[in-house]
């Protein structure tokens, strides 16, 4: 499932995702991964870039999460 | 002398702490990565000196981008006192840092910032309970008021201490406690310099039983600090590091539960102006027409009137007083002649422009301070994506907008290396404020009507080529993959007026003195040079000067744009030095001492300087793009290395040459001869990218050196 398909606005987590080992990481320590709780709050005009909401504050993301393997809605 | 390093996550505040502590006035801004390389300032205080370092932002020890691996590098090599600077809006973030620095045994201070707005919407911190359970002095500062107190300092020196045991008394909750005590417990089984954290101890006794690493080396791998692994245990490493970044979030919420009160309903960063704010029609339409906007207002109804006041003012209190002493005092023409037109006309018309281009720096403030480049750089991502940028590339065109050397050293804040070299070398295509004023005075001088129209066209230009150039790029030799567009939102806030005020003071001393330093000496030895013959004897025949007949050599070259008179290029080439030096070598060369003077000596044909309308279009497409100055070459060089600062100089000065050609012809010999010519060009240059292509595939061998075994 792509992380642009995930509806606007509803609180959401991410389980695993599909990205290189570094980016991953990166993810993981900003606290996007590992069951905080996230919301799209903007998608871009060609959807390849996502506002996300986590930890009580905002992030840019792209879609190179798009090969998110599984988004679990709260 | 003590150290102090500034720490924490991006856009905390640790610049304008610095300011603070220092009364520095390094650049701050509302945005992700506004410090790319440590800043060090040596201050007295109590009869000590204190070096302090303000750090580029990082997230982590274990280093994502280049500026992070800078911080990174000085706060674990570097034997300083820290002092950690934490946004109290994420703070949940901003900690995980902290428990990084506590695993190496780094000791530090936090200060927390901006908890005013935290507080504001219904949060609450329990500073007394938090510093207890974290085993740290805690502070809460204002970084815009915060001025440099013995209590800072003295309660630094007391907590220098390299090897702090973990606080068993700590005021945990039952359940917790518990919890801690017992990994403490445990704890005391490794003998070892590092006091492992509690919530590390399974993941290192793991590695410790499955690698042949010691304990120290668990810790540094843990925190992705730069060791040498085995390859066979890297991927046990990494699922460590994976296991320890949830270990140190779920000791954080541990700890923030006990002390910390989140309003559920608040996020930080998001705002409902961003429904507006986000929609890329209002952002592209709106920020193009405020930025032009505020040219025209600052350039075209209030230039004329400062400048003219400006003048008047350098008139009655400097020209005319010096002049007069100097006609009643020395009968010397020569040194008259000096004073007058290699001292006074390569600075005034330099100065004339000088609040304009601080009015300028004040707009592009406003836009930095208030938060909307994050939101320029999340809107522009797609489209800068499909040229092969990045969203972040947005802020690297705005602060090129200001200085492109500054701008050129912002682009090693790109992830990944083509990305990095792409927007660096593609930087100078964003006209910096220094060719503002030589496109005004031009403009006006030929354009009068239209003036306004051709500086806007002139924006628009060198961002369409920075477009094109790095589509053709990204399809040759610099591809670059879909990047990660990892950017934090910051909050959108109201101008600080007392910020604005110090960024026109450091902005108008900065001109003065780039006026009083490179434009004064570089004027006064073109000016001797352009008052002197090959046999060293004075001239005031400017055509019978070194500098002239050397020009005259080489002008044949610039003759099919248009530009074949020497003074102009004597004009291009001394702009190499600082632009600014364009408008004062005309003023050398026309012995023009203000604005309106120059202007009506360009437009006579018996002026040493002079142009058409045509020759000026092509002058002003030529300065344009032609060469960046030579401080910003130098950041090229450093950032990209020899090969691609020569690629971005040669090719800028290509596309500058071919763009005046075509406009030049179009001109004076029609719009058949131009097309015709735009067509040989295009074929050019799709033949040159088809051979790179080629040579990128391998399918023919490499041209450029002997040594590569290409095919």
């Amino acid at each position: 499932m792509s992380l642009n398909n995930v509806k606007l606005n509803t609180p959401c987590i991410i389980k695993e995702i599909n990205v290189e080992e570094k980016t991953k990481l990166r993810l993981m320590e900003l606290g996007l991964i590992n069951g905080a709780v996230i919301t799209v709050k903007n998608k871009s005009v060609l959807k390849h870039t996502l506002l996300v909401a986590f930890n009580y504050s905002c992030f840019t993301l792209k879609d190179n999460l798009a090969q998110l393997i599984e988004v679990n809605y709260v | 002398m003590y150290k102090v390093a500034l720490i924490g996550n991006p856009n905390v505040g640790k610049s304008t702490l610095f300011n603070s502590l220092t009364k520095s006035s390094e650049h701050t801004g509302n945005f992700h990565g506004v410090t790319v390389e440590e800043k060090r300032k040596i201050i007295k205080f109590n009869n000590s000196e204190y070096e302090f370092i303000d750090l580029p932002g990082m997230y982590s020890l274990n280093y994502f981008s280049f500026e992070e691996k800078v911080a990174r590098d000085i706060v674990v090599n570097e034997k300083a006192y820290r002092l950690v600077v934490v946004d109290a809006n994420s703070i949940k973030r901003n900690l995980y840092l902290c428990l990084q620095l506590d695993e190496l045994n780094l000791d530090y201070k936090i200060l927390i910032n901006n908890y005013d707005y935290f507080s504001k919407n219904k949060n609450t911190i329990n500073i007394e309970k938090l510093s207890k359970l974290l085993s740290k002095d805690i502070e809460i500062i204002n970084a815009k008021k915060i001025k440099l107190n013995d209590n800072l300092l003295k309660n630094l020196k007391i907590n220098n201490n390299f090897n702090k045991k973990i606080d068993e008394n700590r005021n945990f909750s039952n359940n917790f406690q518990n919890f801690n005590k017992n990994l403490i417990h445990n704890n005391n089984e490794f003998n070892s310099d590092f006091k492992i954290k509690p919530y590390l101890i399974d993941i290192v006794n793991e590695l410790k039983s499955t690698t042949n690493l010691d304990i120290k080396s668990i810790i540094y791998a843990l925190n992705g600090l730069d060791i040498a692994i085995d390859e066979k245990y890297k991927s046990i490493i990494n699922k460590s590091i994976e296991r320890a970044i949830k270990a140190r979030y779920d000791y954080i919420d541990k700890v923030l539960s006990e002390c910390v009160h989140f309003n559920r309903n608040y996020i930080y960063g998001s705002s409902k102006a961003d429904k507006f704010l986000l929609n890329p029609f209002v952002m592209t339409i709106g920020f193009l027409a405020l930025f032009l906007l505020s040219i025209y207002v600052i350039f075209f109804l209030l230039g004329p009137i400062i400048s003219d006041a400006l003048n008047l003012l350098l008139d009655k209190i400097l020209y005319t007083p010096i002049m007069n002493l100097l006609y009643m005092n020395f009968d010397n023409l020569w040194l008259i002649e000096f004073v007058e037109g290699g001292v006074f006309s390569s600075f005034a018309t330099v100065v004339s422009f000088l609040p304009q281009v601080v009015l300028l720096f004040i707009f592009l403030t406003l836009i930095e301070d208030s938060g909307i480049i994050a939101r320029m750089a999340y809107v522009f991502d797609d489209t800068l994506s499909s040229f092969g940028l990045n969203g972040k590339a947005v802020y690297v065109m705005l602060m090129g907008i200001g200085c492109n050397t500054m701008s050129c050293m912002a682009s090693r804040n790109m992830n990944g290396k083509n990305l990095k070299i792409k927007t660096a070398i593609l930087n100078p295509f964003v006209s910096c404020m220094a060719r503002l004023p030589v496109f005004v005075l031009i403009a006006s001088a030929f354009f009068s009507k239209f003036a306004f129209l051709i500086i806007s066209g002139l924006y628009i230009l060198g961002i369409v080529l920075l477009l094109i150039i790095a589509k053709i790029l990204n399809k040759t030799i610099l591809p670059t993959k879909s990047s990660e567009l990892l950017l934090e939102f910051p909050l959108l806030r109201a101008p600080d007026f007392k910020h604005i005020l110090v960024v026109a003071k450091v902005n108008a001393i900065d001109m003065l003195k780039r006026v009083f330093t490179i434009v004064l000496s570089v004027g006064i030895i073109v000016w001797i040079l352009t008052h002197t013959t090959f046999k060293l004897i004075y001239t005031d025949t400017i055509t019978e000067s070194i500098l002239f007949k050397i020009a005259d050599k080489i002008d044949f070259i610039f003759t099919p744009i248009g530009l074949n008179s020497a003074g102009i290029v004597l004009a291009l080439i001394v702009g190499i030095f600082a632009k600014e030096m364009i408008l004062s070598t005309f003023s050398i060369c026309n012995n023009a001492l203000d604005n309106a003077s120059l202007m009506l000596s360009l437009s006579l044909a018996t002026s040493v300087i002079s142009f058409t309308s045509a020759s000026a279009l092509s002058f002003l497409i030529f300065s344009l793009i032609y060469a960046p100055c030579i401080s910003t070459i130098a950041v090229i060089k450093a950032e990209t290395g020899r090969f691609y600062m020569w690629l971005g100089i040669i090719g800028e000065f290509t596309i500058a040459y071919i763009l005046s050609f075509i406009v030049y012809q179009a001109f004076t010999r029609g719009i058949v001869f131009a097309l015709v010519s735009c067509i040989i060009i295009a074929i050019i240059l799709f033949a040159v990218i088809y051979l790179i292509k080629q040579i990128k595939n391998k399918k023919i061998k490499c041209l450029f050196c002997s040594k590569c075994n290409r095919k």
